[in-house]
């Protein structure tokens, strides 16, 4: 463990994060009328670099097509961006910006960066799948009531405790 | 009542990019502070370490569901004005499962590996990259996982379950409240937890939500209205088209799935059907070059912006070449709640083959009623100016050939028809204190100006569109038109139309006048508008004539030309203008004489009765006619009588008029009364 200038600063309360959350989807749907999202900004890089890559064949293709005029003007790629501004202001004042593959102290690096990646496949593709992901579909229309989100919420943690002990050695300490 | 961007339509603007932009900190900061830029502490969940997940997630849902019943139950935003997800079980039943083995696997969602990679840690960015890679095999496999995607519309779980929302709200909270108690004991038992066991906050944290959730159930026992309007609004989506369709043809449709014959598509369009929204998918170049008449234009890109009015109301039906292109919009619109989207079958090929493919050239003998079947689609699709209205039988309503008349009782029935527009060309003050209830008003000076030094000609296409695109119309509308006792002004404002390309119009039999003395209703509200984009066809006008070519028909009198100034005018006796008489060879009809006028309003004279007098006056209905008047107002009528009640194939109308004729020296006059002489003999 390096050692640091300044320890990193305690986790919020997570009830008041909670809330805090709550109030700025709250504030998300009075204002643009939608929920919170990031993989919706996730889809349309995924179009622009597969437009940059193969102009024609994604032009045609069914899903990314229509997006391939402005692949970019979207809000949830704003939003996305926003968070990533929002959690670089937070960490840096919190002193928890730490360049790092995290990982059980005992786990080989090399599994973990396959599974973050592996993982990372399945999330694209999932949302995609279900039109949301964590935030815009299970906590929105979560939120709303809405029947399918709940569903797709109820099936992340199914999914999750599936295949959670099989990866379990990544965390080992 | 707040109207959200998604409301207006304003989710793709830059303001709304700047919103989402600031939201977005807002949900990166709350996601780091509570944690979640650590995959270790996200994933901590799935081995009972760490809890925090369930915890934020839970109060953050918990909170917003409470305080958007809230906000809806007081009325201050409705949920028509929130994008509300569809249900679509298969796909969100395996992609639920998939995404959580994703997570479990890496640890991260999209939202919290946005923030974990602001903290600097790699296998957010491993999972970020991971995620795009996803998207982009999704787009490859797309066909084939659509299929999953056939959703079941909005549906709210509380509905589903037979409750209120309240009552669901009020359980779903303390379950929430239960499982945050559960965790902490957990946690508590396992020394893992870092707060919050019996702690006073999280207790008044229970408390607060669950007196909130008590709250609402008081203050709204049976939920929100607007919810169930909604919800009802959603389940009923393919039954709530509000459109007279035709049973009969709409059944034929059913069972032909989701194809349109191009018999049906061409019967329709001939018949002006205004239900009817006939999209060319194929690229500008090749739209312009040949279309169906009466198509739109409409970039595969565009569709679905394109076409979101025209949801579930009336006929859509999509064409590009083959038919690969519209049966995949066709399949992406369905996905998307459109349920009354059809393809052409064999697209423009077929239709060409089908509909306009002359009776001589088809291989197989053709009957004699469908030869001149295939004769009017080719005379309407082809001839692309006119359509060819059967002289034998003067159509007198609108629904079977337009341009044309179109009856009272024929508006009545419609006139409530979202895509029929009612444009009422009486005075302002007129208009003001009563009209056909949602009928725009325009003064037909609009439409006119100064071109080229000329006052008083009809205005371009452009300004034209602009006009149109100012008062809401669109394309596809069927326009009414309703003038005072000068029925020339709607007859005008038809050559307004007629001159960006919109042939589907009528001009209301009688006028105001008699719709107001058979008692129908009238109001003085104002008609609601949404400005449109009115597409403008530049090269439809191919009817006007400038004075070069009248001039020229004036010596070679291959044309009959028409005055239909009344008869002082063309004998010289009255003038307004530079010199008094009339074109050399003009003959004089005055406007008037096709009118007669009975209850105080004028009314054409039965078609039979003009087309006797006409006939006296053109040789055949495929001479040359050029009509003109003083300002190209009145002879719009005369334009109107020949072109679409007595179905002249070739007339042509001289905008400019006796006040330009008469104002540049240089042309040739008629003084004298009686020298009309041999004019109209054509060769």
């Amino acid at each position: 463990m390096n050692a640091m200038p300044k320890p990193p600063a305690k986790y919020m309360n997570p009830y008041l994060a909670g809330f805090l959350l709550g109030l700025t989807l709250l504030g998300s749907f009075l204002i643009l009328g939608a929920g919170l999202g990031a993989s919706g900004g996730l889809a349309r890089i995924a179009a622009f670099s597969e437009c940059v890559i193969a102009p024609v064949h994604t032009r045609a293709s069914e899903y990314f097509g229509p997006w391939c005029d402005q692949p970019l003007r979207y809000y949830l790629l704003f939003m996305l961006v926003g968070t990533f501004l929002g959690g670089l202001i937070s960490a840096m004042f919190a002193n928890r910006v730490e360049f790092k593959l995290e990982r059980g102290n005992k786990a080989p690096a090399l599994l973990r960066a396959v599974l973050a990646l592996v993982g990372g496949v399945l999330i694209g593709f999932a949302s995609r799948l279900a039109a949301g992901c964590t935030s815009g579909q299970a906590l929105t229309g979560g939120a709303l009531l809405l029947t399918g989100s709940l569903v797709f919420l109820v099936c992340i943690f199914a999914g999750g405790y599936a295949a959670a002990w099989f990866v379990r050695r990544q965390w080992d300490d | 009542m707040i109207e959200t961007l998604f409301a207006q339509d304003a989710l793709a603007t830059p303001m709304a990019f700047g919103l989402a932009l600031l939201i977005g900190v807002a949900f990166g900061l709350v996601l780091e502070q509570a944690g979640f830029g650590s995959s270790r502490r996200l994933a901590g969940i799935f081995y009972f370490r760490d809890m925090a997940v369930l915890k934020v997630m839970f109060s953050g849902l918990i909170t917003a569901m409470l305080g958007i019943a809230y906000v809806t139950a007081f009325g201050w935003v409705s949920l028509d004005s929130i994008y509300l997800m569809p249900t679509v079980y298969r796909a969100q039943i395996v992609g639920g499962l998939v995404f959580g083995v994703g997570f479990a696997l890496s640890g991260w969602c999209p939202g919290t590996a946005a923030a974990g990679l602001a903290s600097g840690k790699l296998d957010a960015l491993l999972c970020l990259v991971g995620a795009v890679i996803g998207s982009i095999i999704f787009n490859e496999v797309y066909p084939s996982v659509a299929l999953l995607q056939a959703d079941s519309g909005v549906q709210f779980v509380y509905a589903n379950l037979g409750m209120s929302q309240p009552v669901f709200a009020l359980l779903l909270t303390i379950v929430a409240v239960l499982a945050f108690w559960a965790v902490e004991y957990v946690e508590h038992r396992r020394k893992t937890g870092i707060c919050c066991f019996n702690s006073p906050s999280l207790k008044g944290f229970g408390t607060a939500l669950i007196v909130l959730a008590v709250g609402l159930y008081i203050a709204t026992p049976n939920g929100v209205k607007a919810t169930d309007e909604a919800a009802a609004g959603a389940e009923q989506g393919a039954l709530a088209t509000p459109m007279p369709v035709t049973s009969g043809l709409l059944a034929g449709i059913e069972a032909a799935g989701d194809h349109m014959e191009p018999e049906e598509l061409a019967d329709r369009l001939l018949a002006g059907d205004p239900d009817l929204l006939l999209a060319d998918v194929r690229p500008a170049a090749e739209f312009n070059a040949f279309h169906i008449r009466g198509a739109q234009n409409v970039a595969l890109t565009e569709l679905e912006t394109y076409l979101q009015p025209y949801r579930n109301r009336g006929l859509i039906v999509l064409y590009s070449n083959g038919m690969t292109h519209p049966a995949q919009a066709r399949d992406y619109l369905f996905g998307r709640g459109f349920q009354n989207a059809y393809i052409l079958t064999d697209g423009l090929t077929g239709f060409i083959e089908r509909c306009l493919k002359p009776a001589s050239l088809r291989p197989e003998p053709v009957p004699e009623d469908t030869a001149g079947q295939i004769a009017r689609w080719r005379a309407y699709f082809l001839d692309g100016a006119r359509p060819t209205i059967p002289s034998a039988e003067p159509v007198q309503l609108a629904g079977a050939a337009l341009p044309g008349l179109v009856s009272t009782e024929w508006l009545d029935e419609n006139r409530a028809h979202d895509a029929v527009r009612v444009i009422d060309l009486r005075p302002q003050p007129e208009y003001n204190t009563g009209h056909i209830p949602g009928a725009l008003h325009l003064d037909i000076e609009n439409l006119r100006g100064n071109v080229g030094g000329v006052g008083s000609m009809l205005l371009p296409a452009r300004l034209i569109g602009e006009c149109f695109s100012l008062m809401g119309v669109r394309p596809f509308d069927t326009f009414v038109l309703v003038s005072g006792d000068k029925v020339h002004d709607a007859t005008l404002c038809g050559m307004a139309l007629e001159r960006v390309g919109h042939q589907r119009y009528g001009v209301l039999d009688g006028g105001f006048g008699k719709w107001a003395a058979e008692g129908r209703h009238t109001d003085a509200a104002l008609p609601s508008v949404a400005p449109s984009d009115y597409p403008v066809d530049a090269s439809a006008d191919r009817f006007t004539v400038d004075y070069t070519e009248v001039l020229q028909r004036t010596q070679d009198r291959f044309a009959v030309i028409i005055d239909v100034r009344p008869a002082g005018y063309y004998a010289g006796t009255e003038s307004g203008e530079a010199r008094a008489g009339h074109i050399p060879g003009a003959l004089n009809r005055p406007y008037v004489e096709d009118l007669a006028e009975s209850d105080g309003y004028k009314q054409f004279k039965p078609t039979d009765v003009l087309a006797a007098e006409y006939q006296k006056l053109i040789p055949s209905q495929d001479s040359p006619v050029i009509v003109h008047c003083r300002t190209g107002h009145q002879a719009s009528q005369t334009f109107f009588v020949l072109s679409h009640l007595l179905a002249y194939r070739n007339v042509l109308w001289y905008d400019g008029g006796w006040s330009e004729w008469a104002a540049r020296p240089e042309l040739p006059i008629e003084g004298q009364p009686g020298h009309a002489g041999s004019a109209g003999a054509l060769p």
